[in-house]
Order: C-alpha cells, then structure tokens, then sequence
C-alpha cells in the first residue's frame, strides 16, 4: 500500500470518525442526561443536513453561519420533541416505576417519533439525492499526496465542536450541572436547580450535535431521506464500543471504527460492517458495558 | 385491594375457563368456514407474530428489552432450511435438531450478551439481529441475498399432508398452544416469580439469593429457541426465505404487539397486538405513503395516552374527566423530579 | 470464631477514600451498632459485606469463609440478609408476594418439579407459603397482606423490608437504618422486633443515626468517622468517649 493511499485512508478514517462522534456524544448526552435512548436521533441528523440546505444553497448564507443556524434549530427541533413527547411520557414515571419499563416505554416513543419524522421529510422532500457543491472544493497537496479540502474541514470543525463542547460541560456552572444530572438527579434537585429544564438542554445539546454533524457532513455525501436510518445504526454501535456513560470512550470508539470502516472498505468491500460489529461482540465478551463504560443498570 | 371470596374467586376462574374453551373452538373452526387463502395466511401470520411477541415478552418479564426477537428466528428458519435442503434430513427429523442448534448458540451469545445492563443489551440485540441478516446475505451458501426457494412443506404426519393452508394454520396452532401452555407454566412457577423479582429490583432479589445473570440467561435461551422454532415453521410453510425478511422492522413491530396488547400480560398481550397489527392494516388500505406516519402516531398515542396496552386499558381504565386532566397536567410540570432514582 | 470478621478494609472511590483500615468482628447472636457522622462510611461498609462493591484493600471473613470479591447472590446464600436505606421493595407487588419472595434459596424441589406441579412440590410450595404468613405475623403485617408494597407508608415499608430479609433465614442480618424516619411509637415496636429477631437466632449488624435505638439495643457499638474507626465497645463505654462526642461536634445526641 503506497504511503499516498495510506494518508488518504487515514483521512478518511478521522473524517467518518469525527461524524461519528459528533453523533455518539449526542446520543450519550440525552442518554445519560434523561435515561432515554433517542431512536429519532438518526433523523435529527438528517434534519441537519436538511436545514443546512435551506440556509446555504436556497437563502445562499454563508456556510459558516448556515451550519451555526442548522445546529440552533435542531437545539429547537429536540427540545420540542422533548416537550411535545417525553416530557408528556415522564409523567407516568413514579419512583417505583422499573428502569425496563422507563426504557422500553421511552425508546419506543422515540421509535414513534422517528418513524413520523423520517416518512415525514420523505414526503417533503421526496427521495431525490440532493447535493450541495462543496464550498470546499480544493484539492490540496500535502507531501505529495492529494487530499480533499473538504474533509480536512470537516475533521477541522468536529474537533472545534469538540472543545466547544467539552469547555462547556466542564467550564460552565451550566454544563456541570448537566453532568451532575447524569449522575444523582435527587442532589441536583435538592441544590434547588430546576432538572426539568435541564432534562430539556439535555435534549437541545444532543440534537444540536446530531443536526450539526448532517450539516458538516452534507457538502461530502449526497443529502437523502435515508441518511438518517442508514447512520444511526452504526452510531449505537459506537456508542456501545466507547462505553454508554464516557466521552473519552466515545472518541475512542468513534475513531477506533471510523479506522475500521475505512480501511475495510477499501480492502474488503461490504463485509467491512461485518467486521465493526464482530469487534463490538469481541470486546463485549472482555468488558461488558463497552471499552470505557460502566456495566451496572 | 380486597381479598376476594371464595365463591368470587371460582367464579373467575369458571369464567376463564369458558372464556378460554370458546377461543379454541374458534381457533379450531375457524379455517373451515374461511375460503380465502390469503386470511388464512394472515392467521397463520398472526400465530408466528405472537410466539414472537411472547419470546420478547419473557425477556421483558426478567427486565431486558430485546431489539433482536428476530434474530434466531432466522437462524431457526436457515438451520431447519438447511438442514432439509442441503442435508436431505424430514422436516420433522431437522425439527429436534434445529432446536438443540439455536439452545447452543442462543446460550453461547446470550452467556456475553446478558452480561451487559439496561440500554447496553438493547443495542447489543439490534446489532446482533443485523449481524445475522447480513452474514445471511454475504454467504453464499445459505443464499445470499436473494435467499433461498422452493423450500419443501413438511412431510406428512401420518395421514395430514401439508399441502394446503389449512393443515400449515393447524400446524402453528398446535406449535402456539404447546408455547403458551409452557410460557404459562413457567411464569406461575417459582422461575416466573424468580424473573419478576429481577424485574421489579435486581439488588433486592440478589439481596435474597437470586442470580439474576442466570435467570436471565435462562429466558433469553427459552425465548431464543421458541424464536428459531418458530423460524423453521415459518421458513417450510413460505417455502421461500431471504435474508431481508427477518431485517430491520420486524424486531420493532414485535415489540410493538406487546406493547399493544398489555405489557404486563405476557402471553395474551403478544397474541391481542399480533392479531391487531396483522389485520388491521390490511384492511384500513391506507395510503402507502403516509403508513408509517400514522403507525408513528398510534404508537405515540398508545406510549402516551394508554401505556397499558389494550388488555392493561381495559383493567384499569382511566377515567377521562376534566379532573385528571388537570392533575396530569400539573405533573408535567416543573418542580416534578423527573427521571428519578432507578 | 466470630461470624464475621472484618480485616483492614480501604475502599476509594475516585479520590474519596470512603473507608481506610477498617477492622471489627461480630460474634453470634450480637447486636452490633455502627454509627458515625453522615459520610463515615457505614453504608459502603455495608455494601462490602454484601458484595455490592469490593474493597480496595483487606478482607473480610463470614464462617471463616473469605467473600470479599464474591457475587452479591453467592453471599446471600450464604446467610448474610440485609436491608437498604432507600426503599427497596418489590412494588408492584403485594407485601405477602414480597415476603414470598425471600423464600427463593431455600426450595429443595427441583425447579422442573415446580413446573409440573408435582406433589413434593406443590407441598414445598405450601409450606413457603405458611412460613410467609408466619413472618407476615411476626412483624405485624397480617393485616396488610394483600397491600401493594408501593401503597404502603414509610414507616410499614421499612417493616416489610425487614420482613423479607426474614424470610431468607439469615444468620447475619445487616439493618441499614431500620428506623429512621419512623415516629417515636414506631421505633419502640422495632425496637422490641429486632431484640426478638436475635432471640430467633439471627446475629444484627445495624447502621443507625437513632441514638435512643442505638443505645438500648447493642451490645457493642463501633464508631466510624470520615472513613476511620474511631473506637468500639460498649454503649456505656462509647456514651461517654471524647472522640465519639467531637466527632458528632457537640451535637445533643447521646
């Protein structure tokens, strides 16, 4: 394998990578935060990418601002969908409700939700691909080997998101807060801090970094209705390799598989998933709860 | 809640009784007076959706929640497939052999996957129904993507040749009933009260001496096996199977019958939802387009509004007055603490 | 031989050192108190002896049989029972369903027995069954039998806790705070309940912040303050200890 074909390959692999974890850190988010496991998260990727469209290519904003607009919107988008279904869900839960019965209650209302939301755009939208032109479109050259411009920028931007998102959970009264909510909801309650709303940041953070990964992705893949079904799979994946409950373990798995998925696409085809999920099952056997995650309910 | 009288309490039971008498005279009858081949193909449908139903049911019952219920439905319909067109085996030699196959395998993969809690294990069950369905397409031998045809019916049973529906309907009945009369027994024995312990509190039943990892292991074998018998009825009668039939939905409208039918009833609430979702959508010729939305909406509506199911709504029925309207309201609202201790 | 014997146990959680060289033993049919400012360690303590966490450092013997590092069911059936300090029942279930539910080591029959309904097993069941009723009538739950757990009042809920605990015959019973929370006249029919579970043979190691309970009902009594065994004997001897008394900063409760 030439060095060129090498660096390219590892360009690809941080690029899938980097959408992966801008998806898995959201997911993980409203996972933690709310103990519900959004099954409509693929699609709020989707409505990303979607939006993105309607504010670069038909208001013809810069793409800077269009993608910092797509992401305020999905904030909107989850935590209405918060508001308008889980909230209306939580209301049932008791102290003595079973933690299966809150999972099972709550991942299916998503299911709804996703299942609205996706025939939904589909029917808006139609299921032509639409494209946009990469505002990107360089091909630069570095120690000789080619590299689109494009995913450079995409790698770029998840690694801003990145600090951006860990100076906020770490930095801010807010964000510490929210981590402390994914820990001992009760004590934040009894500091006199609202978990309602809290529950709803939680919503709006995740679905920002969803819809903010479909619009980064958007001027490298074509923007279908489909899109959402077909990443968020891989995306449970992810977040089962890295560990529910680890941001670390996130990264870790998200790169650890965008690797994988790369250079096994390129040396064997289809069977690549295969592989991703064969390793999943593997280091379950070792660690149940993922690389870095815990294992207890 | 008050104790019962004894005369009450016979009189429940009488009622029982009865009720479940004239539901089998009708399952029995019903083939004979129905012409159409395609409803008894939806009944035959319905019968596999709600062994289905119940496999998820009884790991709900231990507290996990499988996305997967679909998954060794098809390896029961690829070995039992196999088994009879590559070695030559009867259907009703390959039978024993398909079932032993899936309690190994169903006990090796549940060994590493019921290690893992809560919402890891839920993953853990899509993926690895999407792992079958894919190994399924990629290998050559069993089929590929395009799967595999012309599937033999089971061999005749004495004098019953399974040449027409009638005898496959009869057939999955009799496969039903053996489940339902085994699920029953078990959920009234200590094992069902072992699982319901784990469910309701897995520290306190550990507390007391109940391992959770093995009686959980022990429901996800039981509900795995009847999943791959059910597979190897389903794969003789369609006589044709191919990897995309066992994909992606199908694990999530099992779950769905369930949810529909009652939660906490874990044998006639798989069987009420199969029936419903089975037929009705045949008959509410909705526009293809806008289905998954109104599925979407009545799932939404029956989480939210009614998330006892069918069977749950009709016991405790909730009353709809401008009182609890008011005090579900409030609950939403603010101060509530939400999410709470698990 | 001491029932149980605790050696030298450390347990850190991230760099909170929860509990550092504890060491005491329990004797058979003691009442042993374990007390200690909010935070001293005595719920992780407990969760240790149960097998809820492993300890960092130490071990610790119960019948001379090492069960730092087993599972929490092995030691349960082992004979050590406990209860928690938050409400931890089964819910949805009536108390005598609950209390039913305590009796699951003990079943001899075979389980495919269960299944069939044979008569050895439908006898074993029965005899479950009375003794159920009989720890119901014990702990004063008759009445409440057919109540939902999750319908109850605290202070019935922390008696039926009790109750099921019971029913797993244990040797050692751990009580994590059985009676707080309770009214004064709740506390003094616990009290008298739990001097007549050690009549019934079962040794108690009870964590509690109830100084009155304390007091009249241990034998012996350990103080843990910020992780560390203060010091340890009788209730006399600790009443009256300077640094029992600092620790509590001056607080009225002995």
């Amino acid at each position: 394998m030439s060095p060129g074909l090498f660096i390219q390959l590892i360009v690809n692999a941080l690029t899938i990578g980097s959408i992966y974890i801008l998806m898995v850190l959201g997911l993980d988010i409203i996972l933690r935060g709310t103990k519900i496991l959004n099954f409509a998260h693929g699609q709020l990727y989707m409505l990303g990418a979607y939006v993105l469209l309607l504010f670069f290519q038909t208001l013809n904003l810069n793409f800077a601002l269009a993608l910092i607009l797509s992401g305020a919107t999905l904030a909107v988008v989850g935590a209405l969908s918060y508001l308008g279904v889980f909230a209306v869900l939580s209301r049932r839960f008791t102290v003595s409700t079973t933690f299966s019965y809150r999972l099972l209650l709550s991942a299916m209302a998503s299911v709804g939700l996703m299942m609205i939301l996706q025939q939904g755009t589909l029917l808006c939208f139609g299921t032509q691909e639409r494209g946009i032109l990469s505002p990107f479109p360089q091909i630069i050259d570095v120690f000789g080997v080619r590299i689109s411009l494009t995913r450079v920028v995409i790698i770029f931007l998840s690694i801003l998101i990145c600090i951006g998102l860990f100076l906020l959970m770490y930095k801010t009264r807010f964000g510490k807060i929210m981590r402390a909510v994914s820990y001992d909801p009760e004590a934040v309650t009894l500091q006199g801090i609202n978990t309602f709303w809290i529950f709803v940041s939680c919503f709006a953070l995740g679905s920002a970094l969803a819809g903010l990964a479909g619009g980064i992705i958007a001027p490298l893949f074509s923007v279908t209705p489909a899109m959402g079904q077909n990443i968020i799979f891989m995306s449970f994946l992810v977040l089962l390799v890295g560990g529910i409950g680890s941001y670390r373990g996130t990264i870790a798995g998200g790169l650890l598989v965008g690797l994988l998925l790369s250079f096994g696409f390129q040396f064997m085809g289809g069977i690549a998933e295969l592989f991703v999920f064969i390793l999943v099952i593997v280091i379950l056997v070792f660690k149940p709860g993922g690389l870095l995650g815990e294992a207890n309910e | 809640m008050k104790p019962t009288s004894s005369s009450t309490v016979s009189r429940n039971s009488r009622l029982k009784l009865g009720a479940i008498i004239v539901t089998l005279a009708v399952l029995i009858i019903l083939p004979l007076c129905i012409d159409s081949d395609y409803i008894k193909h939806l009944l035959i449908m319905t019968c596999i959706g709600a062994i289905l139903g119940m496999t998820f049911s009884m790991l709900y019952s231990s507290g996990l929640i499988t996305l997967g219920a679909a998954a060794f439905y098809a390896v029961g319909a690829y070995t039992s497939t196999m088994l009879v067109t590559s070695l030559g085996l009867s259907f009703w030699a390959a039978l024993p052999v398909t079932i032993v196959i899936s309690a190994v395998l169903s006990l090796g993969f549940g060994a590493i996957f019921v290690r893992n809690a809560g919402v890891a294990f839920v993953i853990i069950t899509l993926i690895f129904v999407q792992v079958i369905v894919i190994a399924a397409g990629q290998i050559e031998f069993l089929g590929g993507w395009g799967g595999i045809m012309n599937i033999p019916r089971p061999g005749s049973l004495g004098p019953v040749e399974f040449v027409s529906k009638r005898e496959c309907y009869y057939l999955i009945l009799m496969i039903l009933l053996l489940i339902i009369i085994i699920y029953n027994a078990l959920y009234s024995s200590r094992i069902g009260r072992a699982w319901r312990a784990i469910k309701l509190s897995p520290n306190l039943a550990g507390t007391l001496g109940i391992n959770a990892y093995r009686y959980r292991l022990l429901a996800f074998v039981i509900g795995s096996t009847t999943a791959a018998l059910a597979g190897s009825f389903y794969a003789h009668y369609f006589q044709n199977i191919t990897p995309g039939a066992f994909a992606g939905w199908l694990s999530i409208y099992v779950q769905l019958y369930a949810v529909l039918g009652g939660l906490e009833f874990y044998i006639l609430g798989p069987a009420i939802g199969s029936l419903i979702m089975t037929f009705v959508p045949e008959y509410l010729r909705v526009v293809k387009e806008i289905e998954p939305i109104i599925t979407g909406l009545l799932l939404l509506v029956i989480i939210l509004f009614f998330p006892g199911g069918i069977l749950g709504t009709i016991k405790n029925p909730p009353d709809f007055s401008l009182q609890r309207f008011k005090s579900e309201l409030s609950k939403i609202k603010i101060w509530k603490m939400q999410g709470g201790k698990r | 031989m001491s029932l149980l014997e605790i050696h030298n146990i450390t347990k850190i959680f991230g760099g909170l050192i929860a509990l550092r060289d504890v060491s005491f033993d329990v004797n058979r049919s003691e009442i042993v108190g374990l007390i200690g400012p909010n935070g001293a360690g005595k719920s992780t303590l407990f969760n240790i002896i149960s097998g809820f966490h492993h300890p960092d450092k130490g071990k610790i013997l119960y019948k001379d049989v090492r069960i730092t590092g087993l599972e929490i069911d092995r030691i349960a059936r082992m004979g050590i029972g406990r209860i928690f300090q938050e409400p931890t029942l089964f819910m949805q279930e009536t108390v005598f369903e609950n209390v039913l539910n305590g009796f699951h080591r003990h079943y001899r029959e075979a389980a495919w027995k269960a299944l069939l309904h044979t008569p050895g097993a439908n006898r074993e069941e029965k005899n479950k069954r009375d003794k159920a009723l009989e720890i119901l009538e014990f702990m004063g739950l008759s009445a409440l039998r057919d109540e939902l757990a999750a319908n109850l009042p605290h202070g019935w809920q922390r008696v039926l806790a009790i109750a099921i605990a019971l029913a797993s015959e244990p040797d050692l019973l751990l009580l994590d705070e059985p009676v707080t929370g309770m009214n004064p006249s709740e506390t003094t029919s616990m009290i008298e309940k739990i001097r007549q579970i050690r009549e019934r043979g079962v040794t108690v190691l009870i964590v509690e912040h109830d100084m009155r309970a304390v007091m009249s009902l241990c034998d012996r009594i350990v103080v843990l303050n910020l992780g560390v065994k203060l010091v340890e004997g009788t209730p006399d001897k600790i009443k009256n200890d300077e640094r029992v008394i600092e620790a509590y900063l001056g607080k009225q409760v002995l």
